[in-house]
């Protein structure tokens, strides 16, 4: 396939508008977190690591973008092998910050290996996919390429890191979609992944009211996963409620396949274990980490302070805004977590409306391009790992932009290029630049 | 490169969402910051401002001769401003250290910085401190940053006891207050208010402005900067119809008395303004500034006497009441002024024997004695005469068992003693109680008050006035903010001749008669005395009267009550002698000798034949 480029091939090598509304996301970003943490002790630090991260950013998506992306497909097995080995590395070498063990501490600055990890598992998703396609519409290829996710999620839950998972799995899940896959198999793994994630979590929950445990059946939910006898009752109950049902519809003539009916009760039960699985394996400080994710009020001032607190940022920024460095909300401190997850609060504060409706408007530009990159690809695999890199800004997009304006629940979840975080920043750049040389590759003759 | 089958469709679905998920949060924004945006920024300023608020000097009140009966002054506070988290110990460390000059308790300053540290307000540690302390305070201050002096207003009553029952006091804010108040800006949680009084009444208008400091704080209540330092503006200025000289008259007379209980109240026949109003016993309203808590100041000064004698206090009129007879007597036709009755010093009214209070008689009075020697028997004939029912339809024509529409709290409106009444409550009324009827006696009750208003009613043919005692409010500003003005509430219809008849004997009552400690050269008085008859102990003492000087409408009448005073003549008429001299000074001096002085009461022990029982 040899095309000619209608435009000169010089002068289409680079995607302008996706360099350039990433680097105006870059500057719209780095002056809001210098003028959230005027006040703050930690600002010498903070600003060094921002003007370290974005040289370093830049020269990594620079890197990024001259490397034949193609290479990543060669080398999957050496790019899945270094996931797991920083993953591994940062549980015996990483230092805890926060309840987690989730960084590697350098003499200047740390490094948070799940970043560069979410963005590595894109390619090697990206790789299998494309090796898989022809069976796309087999569940045996969704089940492969979320057992490749799986020793990545169990290294994230030991730090714990439940951020890189809640971002990681729906950027799994988009990827399968655009490859093809079957939406019936996608909600399998979603309903299993559900199920799996919701024990868990209700028995947090029930561990943070015990009022509940008053209640009969509640109690008696709660004490089913303390043995594995208890649980194959459970798993006993799901089963002949399954069967009971499959002979119903065959009693009402309903024409529906017993598969559905076995693969219901076996996702349940599966889920079931695996959510037992987690609990019991979960230490006491990241059992308190799930509480808190789940339950902010546990924090002394409570979520609904640091919530209310954005928003009443945000809003009395008004249409026009308080003007750069004169947000009171964010410079005083009554914004939480100013320069990471809330960020975008400062913004609002100090640019206003207008503002807001610019970095919207550049991180739909940016996905625009990322999908139009995709399109064009030369390859599947880059339209793979582009329509990945999209859907990792849509997941940050919609989780942080959602948080902020009360819309989601709230999350530890960084906003791409404009948080600060120098491992997230370097990351996000390196994944730009992957997609900048998919762009940049899409003729066949380069 | 459609061999590589990319599903098209499923990527426009991806874009979708992107879009849709765009299109929400900007919807979102349009509603926090383009509609929202005032809202929140107004959430924004108060989360970042701090106020120290600064009471605004209340209002002062003047007497009708501009004598400031109630002023500010300026007074230190000591505040402490939560700063820098705090540890516990530097907090204990701070409390002693303020603890020894202050005089406080340490347990209690302790406490009240944990809850200004815990809440992040600042808070008052101390109020009025005394200056000899102030040096003491600034080395501590340079020492615990947080801790500091402001200059504040501070109510001040100069006169102390003075005029208290009408002025009333300030106080702290209970629960209920604070409720109704917590959306006010212009009151904070330590704020006083008027709690009695003109202060209670006139709350809104004395407040003022309250200044503050407003000071930029952060998250943790760290003192970033002063914002702005906002100037108070002071409440209106009252400036009552009290005349100042007449008022001492009364309370001196008052403190004087026998008892050192009573009320006097002396009002302009022409307007109803109030010139004096004393109530005995009365308080000092400075001891709740002065304290910290209205509590203290009770401890302090015992029980409060907040009963208001003038208003609140109900007693048998006793020979005041012949003056309300009298118009019942004249007007029923069927008495003539000239006819005389015998009084043997006794009235046989068949089953019982009436005395009258002179044991050996009066001999044959007529309506100018009868009044003039308070002649019981001659009030027993000549009100049987005229009838229970008449005597009552008067009592109720000069307003009895009506309040005097004073606009105070808890005026209590007397009682009317008549047939009717009886009538109502099925009950028989006896020839005996008309005879008590007529020299106000048994059931009969009257405020002194309403005596100041029956007296002032004779002078001014029979006009009742709202008692008022605002002259005018002016705002700080000097802009008249209430002018206040006379009200007519009820008329009394007489025949002319009636009033030259009452008139004539109660001004024989103070040339002749019982009065006549109440003589006051260069000025016509009439008055009248009255004892009312105490079953728990001593009789209490009545006298009312006007004066005329010139013959020019009568400027002043006045009611005196003393409790416990035995006799009209001797308790109370040197009161009200004294009072109607303070207040016609000016006259008085210019038409007499130079400058007469205010006339000591001649004391108690005037030839007045007292007898034991009897009514005057």
């Amino acid at each position: 396939m040899i095309f000619t480029p209608q435009g000169g091939l010089k002068k289409n090598r680079i995607d302008w508008a996706l360099f350039l509304s990433a680097l105006l996301l870059l500057a719209v970003g780095t002056t809001a977190i210098f003028s959230s943490v005027a006040v703050l002790p930690a600002q010498a630090r903070i600003i060094r690591v921002q003007l370290i991260a974005i040289p370093l950013g830049l020269l990594v998506f620079g890197a990024a973008w001259s490397l034949n992306y193609q290479i990543y497909q060669d080398q999957w097995k050496f790019v899945y092998g270094i996931i797991l080995a920083i993953l591994a590395g940062v549980l015996i070498f990483g230092v805890v910050d926060k309840g987690a063990r989730s960084w590697y501490r350098l003499p200047f600055f740390s490094i948070q290996p799940s970043e560069f990890a979410r963005v590595g598992l894109i390619l090697v998703l990206a790789n299998f996919l494309d090796k898989r396609i022809g069976k796309i519409r087999e569940l045996p290829t969704v089940l492969g390429a979320f057992a490749l996710c799986v020793p990545v999620f169990l290294l994230l839950i030991k730090q714990p890191d439940f951020s890189a998972i809640l971002i990681t799995f729906p950027v799994a899940l988009i990827m399968l979609f655009a490859a093809g896959a079957s939406v019936f198999h996608l909600s399998i793994i979603i309903g299993y992944a559900f199920i799996s994630a919701l024990f868990p979590i209700l028995w947090s929950i029930i561990t943070l009211t015990p009022e509940l445990l008053d209640n009969a059946l509640v109690n008696y939910f709660f004490h089913l996963s303390d043995s594995w006898f208890s649980a194959s009752t459970f798993v006993a109950a799901a089963v002949l409620g399954a069967w009971l049902l499959w002979r119903l519809s065959v009693r009402l003539y309903a024409n529906v396949s017993g598969v559905y009916f076995a693969g219901a009760a076996l996702v349940l039960i599966l889920g079931f274990f695996s959510g037992m699985l987690v609990k019991n394996q979960m230490k006491d400080y990241q059992q308190k980490r799930l509480e808190v994710f789940l339950s902010p009020e546990t924090d002394p001032r409570g979520a609904g302070y640091n919530l209310l607190q954005a928003r009443i940022a945000i809003g009395s920024g008004g249409i026009l805004g308080r003007g750069v460095f004169s947000g009171t909300q964010s410079r005083l401190g009554f914004v939480p977590e100013r320069h990471t997850d809330f960020i975008l609060a400062v913004v609002g504060e100090e640019l206003g409306f207008w503002g807001m409706l610019l970095v919207t408007g550049l991180y739909v530009l940016l996905m625009r391009r990322l999908m139009q990159g995709a399109r064009l690809a030369r390859d599947r695999f880059g339209y793979l790992v582009n329509c990945g890199v999209f859907g990792m800004f849509l997941v940050y997009f919609c989780i942080n932009f959602g948080m902020l304006l009360g819309l989601a629940p709230v999350a530890g979840v960084p906003l791409p290029l404009l948080s600060y975080g120098g491992s997230n920043l370097v990351a996000t750049l390196a994944a730009l630049g992957i997609a900048e040389s998919v762009y940049s590759r899409r003729y066949a003759l380069v | 490169m459609k061999d590589r089958q990319i599903p098209q469709e499923r990527l426009d679905l991806l874009w979708i969402l992107a879009y849709a998920a765009a299109l929400l949060f900007i919807l979102r924004l349009v509603n926090l910051q383009v509609l929202g945006g005032a809202h929140y920024r107004e959430i924004a300023e108060k989360n970042r401002t701090q106020i120290i608020a600064q009471a605004a000097p209340r209002g002062r009140i003047f007497s009708a001769d501009e004598v400031a009966l109630v002023t500010s002054k300026p007074s230190f506070s000591l505040i402490y401003f939560p700063g820098q988290a705090k540890t516990g110990p530097e907090i204990d460390r701070m409390a002693r250290a303020l603890a020894k000059p202050l005089g406080a308790d340490y347990d209690e300053l302790r406490r009240n910085i944990y809850k200004a540290a815990s809440r992040e307000k600042p808070v008052r540690l101390a109020e009025n401190l005394p200056p000899k302390i102030m040096l003491a305070l600034s080395e501590l201050k340079a020492l615990y940053p947080g801790v500091d002096v402001i200059v504040e207003a501070r109510r001040y009553y100069p006169f102390g006891a003075y005029l208290s029952h009408l002025v009333g006091y300030i106080g702290r804010m209970d629960a209920r207050e604070w409720d109704s108040r917590s959306r006010d800006k212009n009151y904070s949680m330590d704020s006083r208010l008027g709690k009695a009084g003109l202060e209670q009444m006139y709350e809104k208008e004395l407040k003022g402005k309250d200044g503050g400091i407003y000071l930029e704080v952060d998250s943790r209540g760290k003192l970033n900067r002063v914002l702005e330092s906002r100037k108070w503006i002071p409440g209106a200025d009252i400036f009552l119809t009290i005349d100042s000289k007449a008022q001492s008259a009364a309370e001196e007379g008052l403190k004087k008395s026998i008892s050192g209980k009573g009320a006097v109240v002396a009002l302009d026949p022409r307007s109803g303004a109030v010139l004096a109003f004393a109530s005995a016993p009365d308080y000092d309203p400075n001891m709740f500034v002065l304290s910290g808590s209205e509590k203290e100041g009770l401890s302090a000064g015992k029980i409060l006497p907040e009963f208001n004698v003038a208003l609140q206090g109900s007693y048998p009129p006793g020979s005041i009441f012949k003056i309300i007879t009298s118009a019942a007597i004249l007007e029923s036709g069927r008495v003539s002024p000239d006819e005389k009755f015998y009084c043997p010093g006794y009235y046989d009214a068949g089953s019982r024997i009436f005395k009258c209070w002179q044991k050996k008689g009066h001999g044959q009075v007529s309506f100018i004695e009868g009044l003039a020697g308070s002649c019981d028997v001659y009030f027993y004939c000549a009100g049987q005469r005229a009838g229970a029912l008449a005597i009552e339809r008067f009592s109720r024509a000069f307003r009895l068992g009506q309040t005097s529409g004073i606009p105070l709290p808890g005026e209590k409106a007397g009682n009317v003693f008549g047939p009717s009444l009886r009538a109502a409550r099925k009950s028989y009324w006896f020839i005996g109680d008309t005879l008590n009827q007529a020299i106000g006696q048994g059931e009969t009750l009257m405020t002194p008050m309403q005596a100041a208003g029956l007296i002032a009613s004779v002078a001014n043919g029979g006009i009742f006035h709202r008692p008022y005692y605002v002259d005018r409010i002016v705002k700080s500003d000097g802009q008249l903010f209430y002018q206040g003005k006379s009200e007519t509430l009820s008329r009394v219809q007489l025949k002319d001749s009636t009033w030259e008849l009452i008139r004539e004997g109660l001004h024989s009552v103070v040339l002749e008669g019982t009065g006549q400690a109440a003589k006051i050269t260069g000025a016509e008085i009439y008055g009248k005395t009255g004892t009312a008859q105490n079953p728990q102990g001593k009789d209490h003492a009545w006298f009312v009267a006007y004066a005329t000087v010139n013959n020019e409408p009568s400027r002043i009448a006045v009611a005196v009550l003393v409790e416990h005073g035995e006799h009209g003549a001797s308790a109370a008429a040197p009161i009200a002698k004294a009072v109607i001299e303070a207040a016609l000074r000016s006259e008085l001096s210019s038409k007499n000798r130079p400058a007469a002085p205010v006339a000591p009461p001649q004391g108690p022990g005037l030839p007045q034949p007292a007898s034991p029982g009897g009514i005057i």
